[in-house]
């Protein structure tokens, strides 16, 4: 492990990775009598800004020294997306069983725990919103939890001894923010292209072994669902092979919408 | 019932004040600049936030309003007001429905909507929560009758310096509030492509947008311009796709569209199923015919 020093003082990040695996949801169909989305056999898999999240991590570790720590809420089923975390360069990794669904929350509370329990001076990266529920809730719980400051949104992290620097999109702006670790990173997509690890790292990694922990019952509001089915489309679907009568049709339709 | 809103723009205040307005007095936190802009939406109260505004100093403002004393503390979801509701959420204890795009209010509870599994289903949940954040251009902004009072928020110091901020280049797009749109997506082949729909764009008098790989994978267009569940939500009259095969992410964002109209050469393109008009066909031969047939 390379560290970074300065002026005599080694300064070695501890970053910790937040990784979410979640159903695989391009593959999940509805039923369409029901509209009920068909959830049976659909593999799992590590939520896309998981993986820019570790790639961040990782790239940080190479630049600056450290230890990469992952830490994934999940179930008994979360080996494999911790393994792929290992083989993209994770040097530890923790899996806290029993997550019961999209609950930020209660996975914050989880998190934030654990989090505390691995030490301080941390840098907590994770992705600003994950595919399947988009809350993205957990950046700004985590560091208030943590009391901790954020830089949200970042497409970039560069280290400087114990500072970390973040370039954050916002609609209207792009800016620079920085803040002394420890601190919490959430990441975008356009922060960098995760790893494909070469099969060495992949085979090294299945024989990693892996911590397992339980969650703590955390008394939390759990909100009733009514319903989760497919949107209803009345769209009225008049689709045209032949070019020249679907110009006329949609012509005729939208002429009076755009006057 | 008392309403708080944080919002950073007038247009989001105004949309969500028209929605709560009816029942019961509505306060808002905006920034300083959008005040003016804000006050014909019949908000009793508008705080101005002067300042430069981060996550954790926001919420500190915020959480000096005491949000626990409001029924229902309403924040746009934008990415500085996801990160203020994680926050205030956390601190107070509150629970917060997320994305939330149509919410009815009965008997102290919340019904709440939310598109769920990347966008594959609406769910509807039921909760006490105290907080909600909402996908922006979810209701429209309508005048409201009810004179505002003004006071001035100064942003306490952030944890975060702030090192330097990049304005983006200020465009007149303001594709959410398009009347019709014109949507492209990798269908069109290459960025040159563009200029070839314009006639279009111009024949309509709409507004140009894309699809997620189009404006962030490929960078043919801004983000600005992106229709999706990670882009913007726009309802126009008339939204014509073309050259957008129709991943649920993007139907996310264009669903509330009035009149859909979809070009792809691909007939089992999903996008054709979330269309009322469909062209299978060739978008280039297509938009000139098309052109044509608007102007007679």
């Amino acid at each position: 492990m390379h560290t970074y020093t300065s002026g005599g003082n080694i300064l070695a990040f501890n970053i910790i990775v937040l990784v979410k695996q979640i159903i695989d949801i391009d593959q999940i169909r509805n039923d369409p009598k029901t509209g009920e989305p068909l959830l049976q056999n659909i593999p799992l898999r590590i939520e896309n800004l998981s993986k820019n999240a570790i790639e961040a991590g990782v790239q940080l570790k190479e630049k600056s020294g450290g230890k990469v720590t992952c830490i994934i809420f999940g179930t008994d089923k979360a080996n494999a997306a911790m393994k792929e975390a290992y083989a993209m360069g994770v040097d530890e990794g923790y899996i806290i069983k029993g997550y019961k669904g999209n609950n930020p929350q209660r996975t914050a509370k989880i998190l934030s725990e654990k989090i505390k329990a691995l030490g301080n001076n941390s840098v907590i990266i994770l992705g600003n919103q994950s595919a399947d529920s988009y809350t993205g809730m957990l950046p700004g719980m985590l560091s208030s939890m943590l009391d901790i400051p954020l830089l949200g949104n970042a497409v970039s992290i560069e280290a400087d001894g114990n500072n970390l620097k973040v370039k954050r999109v916002l609609d209207e702006s792009d800016e620079i923010i920085s803040s002394p670790a420890p601190c919490v990173i959430s990441v975008t997509q356009e922060i960098n292209q995760p790893r494909l690890p070469p099969v060495l790292q992949i085979m090294a990694a299945g024989r990693k072994p892996i911590n397992m922990e339980d969650a703590k019952d955390e008394d939390v509001p759990v909100p009733k669902v009514l319903s989760n089915l497919a949107p209803k489309s009345e769209r009225k679907r008049e689709i045209y092979e032949d070019v020249d009568k679907g110009v006329e049709a949609v012509a005729k339709a939208i002429r009076g919408e755009i006057r | 019932m008392k309403f708080l809103i944080f919002a950073e723009d007038s247009k989001n205040a105004g949309g969500i004040a028209s929605k709560l307005r009816d029942s019961g007095d509505v306060h808002a936190i905006i920034m300083k600049d959008q005040v003016e802009a804000s006050s014909s939406y019949g908000i009793k109260k508008i705080y101005g936030l002067t300042g430069k505004p981060f996550a954790d100093n926001v919420a500190e403002s915020i959480t000096k309003l005491n949000p626990s004393s409001f029924d229902l503390l309403v924040i746009s979801s934008t990415t500085l007001g996801r990160e203020v509701a994680g926050i205030i959420s956390a601190k107070q204890n509150l629970l917060c429905a997320t994305e939330v795009f149509d919410f009815t209010l009965q008997n102290g509870k919340i019904v709440t909507k939310r598109f769920f599994y990347g966008g594959k289903t609406i769910m509807e949940e039921e909760s006490e929560a105290k907080i909600i954040t909402v996908t922006p251009g979810s209701f429209d902004p309508q005048n409201g009758e009810k004179t505002s009072e003004f006071e001035d928020i100064q942003l306490p110091q952030s944890k975060v310096n702030l090192i330097e901020t990049k304005p983006k280049e200020k465009s007149s797009t303001n594709i959410e509030g398009a009347n019709i749109i014109v949507s492209v997506g990798r269908g069109i082949g290459k960025k040159e492509s563009i200029d070839k729909i314009m006639p279009l764009v111009e024949a309509t008098h709409g507004e140009l947008a894309g699809s997620r790989p189009v404006c962030l994978d490929y960078k043919w267009l801004s983000e600005e311009r992106q229709v999706g569940l990670s882009g913007k939500k726009v309802k126009p009259k008339v939204y014509i796709a073309l050259g957008i095969s129709g991943q649920i992410q993007h139907i996310a964002g264009m669903r509330g569209s009035k009149i859909v109209v979809a070009v792809n050469k691909d007939k089992d393109a999903p996008i054709f199923q979330e269309s009322d008009y469909g062209i299978v066909g060739d978008i280039f031969m297509v938009v000139p015919k098309l052109v044509e047939a608007l102007k007679k």
